[in-house]
């Protein structure tokens, strides 16, 4: 019985093994894994054209997997030790990294000795940093920026000067105006995102941890003034409440509330909608009232290129992101104009794309004010558990909207937390 | 001589079913066993090791489980017995043979089960958005003067995740109740409306008593399937709002795949799920038992 079941047991596994090697393939062949069809993944394409130009015999083969079916594969496959399958390239979130990096030490290559890692945005580095060593290729930036609709500020009677350097506290002021003339709500929150209250937070150079890792709750001046302003801004009556992605989105691409705060990546979205050209403006995120080091510029969402240290084709990967996504200036133009996408390399600024002005936001030059954001986000250190808090968080948007204190979700928020980092 | 051929056939016999034996073994047995002794384990990522009790006591201080556990008993306290009654009465109505179309009903009410989970989720959404069918509905008819806010308000969110199942699943648990009733003798019927026992009391006093195993089996099994609810709260509300909607397989693969990974922990929970599923399905027994 034992032996048969072994017997059972090994040809089964050579089943697996099979399958995994005919997905993993021949010599030079790069495959990546990236997930959002209107973004990563045509930039992505576009890179992978540009080396196969220069290295015609390799392969690389761009796979379009939904963000949570790539998380799980990757923490199944990483702890299961199973490396069969797995790509040569995949793209994570910045905020999810560290739970990667430091979850699975020897599962990524570290880059940052063949790479330098100096030509891209500081913060982006810092985020794929573990014990010294960066394991990424920063790729697009979430650097924020504040999406409104000019047309509906103007009836209001403002200007797009009004909305520089200005607090939260005004931005509300002008959102209620706005709602007063013209009916409509400000702007659209979905208790299943906290990622407003980490853009508020990070604007002031703070996360949820202390420099050693420390659970950083109670005593987070930059969170607690985040969870006051989203108090206030339902206090103010200035929200309408939505729920999932497509509702969220479909409320400012509609017409229905008049901005949005979101990371730079969100534009492709909003010129989804040919039709409101010139009716959209962009100004920096607000700044946090009576907080210490808050600045307009914080970041939300970005991800990164890793290389899996299992991978047979490893310095070709590292070769591919070397030429292409550390060195091709030309390439950030590219993405930039037909994907909206913002890169990290710095040098990318200086090109022409970058340079221009876009008149669906009025004529403003937008991309070179993102770029100039960019390089003043407060550099934070995401941690292993941001999920945890970012959960714990979402728990308390209902009461917190509904006017419930603030110091009281604080303490449930960092009660829940240490009971489950543990 | 005899011994040999029944020696013989004893090894024939096992060699039958040695594959189904070994499939079994492997895909069941083992994984059962195995999550048994991952339950004991305590860390994060793969750094695994025995915890003995840990986990339990972690239970208990877990204020995220004591919720989710609340609301996987509320969900099953309000659903399974309004949704047994329904397919219930449904059942009884549909089986009257002078019911005109009485196969176009059945077929309506029983097409939701063959729908894909996701797709009616994603369906569902939609409609209960707060500009969505559900509330332009409502409005028009002058019921509710201000949309409901059904996915963003924790209660309002829980009623519509229950409304959502109850669609769901009432045709699948009406099929029992058609085949159980389809198997009553119509004279037992016949001789109780000569005796003129109302229609109410042949009901509750023929009707529900010879349908009790089978009522007995549906609850058992609508029970375990709301313990197990994760389909439509994961595609629904995601356990939101302010987990008003977090259910225990939520929160399991919360705990497996959304935040660092401690398999070990999420193990226990779904041991949890066990153990309440065996508790009511044995309660459940003892209350229908026959009382003798």
């Amino acid at each position: 019985m034992k032996k048969l079941s072994t017997r059972w047991g090994s040809a089964f596994g050579c089943l697996v093994i099979g399958a995994g090697m005919m997905a993993s393939a021949s010599a030079s062949e790069l495959t990546v894994w990236c997930w959002d069809p209107d973004f990563n993944v045509p930039a992505m394409q576009d890179a992978a054209a540009r080396y196969t130009k220069l290295h015609p015999d390799v392969k690389i083969t761009v796979n379009n997997i939904a963000q949570n079916d790539i998380k799980q594969k990757l923490q199944t496959q990483l702890l299961a030790n199973v490396t069969d399958g797995l790509p040569d390239i995949v793209l994570i979130q910045d905020d999810n990294a560290q739970r990667f990096l430091q979850g699975f030490p020897a599962a990524f290559e570290p880059l940052s000795d063949a790479i330098d890692l100096k030509k891209f945005a500081p913060y982006k580095v810092a985020a794929a940093t573990y014990n010294g060593k960066s394991y990424s290729v920063p790729f697009d930036s979430g650097v924020t920026g504040l999406f409104y609709r000019s047309d509906y500020l103007a009836a209001a009677g403002y200007k797009p000067a009004d909305l520089q350097d200005i607090t939260w506290d005004q931005l509300i002021k002008i959102g209620k105006d706005v709602k007063a003339k013209t009916g409509h709500d400000f702007f659209d929150l979905d208790f299943n995102e906290a990622g407003l209250v980490r853009a508020m937070m990070q604007s002031a150079g703070k996360w949820f941890f202390t420099a050693d890792g420390q659970l950083d709750i109670i005593d987070n001046a930059p969170l607690k003034a985040a969870l006051e302003t989203y108090s206030k801004l339902w206090k103010a009556d200035i929200v309408k409440p939505v729920s999932g992605w497509s509702a969220y989105t479909g409320a400012f691409t509609s017409g229905d509330v008049a901005a949005v705060a979101s990371g730079a990546w969100m534009t492709g979205t909003i010129k989804g909608s040919p039709d409101q050209s010139g009716k959209w403006g962009v100004a920096p995120l607000p700044k946090l009232d009576g907080i210490e080091g808050a600045t307009h510029y914080s970041n939300w969402g970005g991800s990164s290129w890793y290389v899996f240290s299992s991978s047979k084709q490893k310095t070709t990967a590292t070769d591919f992101l070397n030429t292409v996504w550390a060195g091709d200036i030309d390439f950030y133009q590219g993405i930039l104009i037909n994907q909206g996408a913002v890169g990290s390399l710095l040098a990318a600024r200086e090109g022409a794309a970058y340079k221009a002005s876009d008149p669906f936001f009025g004529g403003a030059p937008v991309w070179e004010n993102f770029s100039n954001w960019l390089g003043q986000i407060p550099s934070v250190d995401y941690g292993t558990f941001t999920q945890e808090v970012n959960s714990a968080i979402q728990a308390q948007l209902p009461s917190i909207a509904k006017g419930g204190s603030v110091d009281e979700a604080l303490k449930a928020i960092n009660d829940r937390v240490s009971q489950q980092i543990q | 001589m005899r011994s040999k051929i029944a020696h013989g056939e004893q090894i024939n016999g096992w060699l039958f079913v040695m594959p189904a034996l070994a499939l079994l073994g492997i895909f069941l047995v083992y994984p059962i066993l195995w999550s048994l002794w991952i339950s004991l384990q305590v860390g994060k990522g793969s750094n695994l090791h025995f915890g003995g009790f840990a986990n339990i006591l972690r239970l208990f201080g877990d204020k995220v489980f004591l919720h989710a556990l609340t609301n996987t008993c509320v969900f099953f306290v309000v659903q399974v017995p309004i949704m047994i009654l329904l397919a219930l009465v449904f059942a009884v109505m549909l089986n009257d043979a002078k019911l005109w179309g009485r196969g176009i009903f059945r077929t309506a009410i029983f097409l939701p089960c063959v729908t894909s989970l996701v797709a009616y989720s994603a369906l569902f959404r939609s409609m209960f958005e707060s500009d969505g069918v559900v509330n332009n509905g409502l409005m028009a008819l002058h019921l509710i003067a201000e949309p409901i806010q059904w996915l963003t308000d924790p209660f309002w969110a829980k009623v519509m995740i229950i409304l959502a199942i109850t669609w769901r699943w009432t045709g699948y648990n009406m099929i029992f109740y058609l085949a159980a009733l389809q198997n009553i003798d119509q004279s037992i019927y016949e001789a109780a409306r000569i005796d003129g026992i109302p229609a109410r009391a042949r009901f509750f006093r023929l009707t529900i008593p010879l349908l009790k195993p089978v009522i007995l089996f549906t609850s058992i099994i609508s029970t375990i399937g709301t313990l197990q609810l994760f389909d439509e709260v994961n595609n629904i509300t995601q356990g939101g709002p302010g987990d008003a909607t977090l259910t225990l397989s939520l929160y399991i693969y919360n705990l497996t795949f959304q935040f660092m990974p401690s398999f070990g922990y999420s193990a226990t929970v779904s041991y949890v799920i066990v153990v309440l599923v065996a508790i009511l399905s044995f309660l459940q027994f003892l209350i229908a038992r026959d009382k003798k």
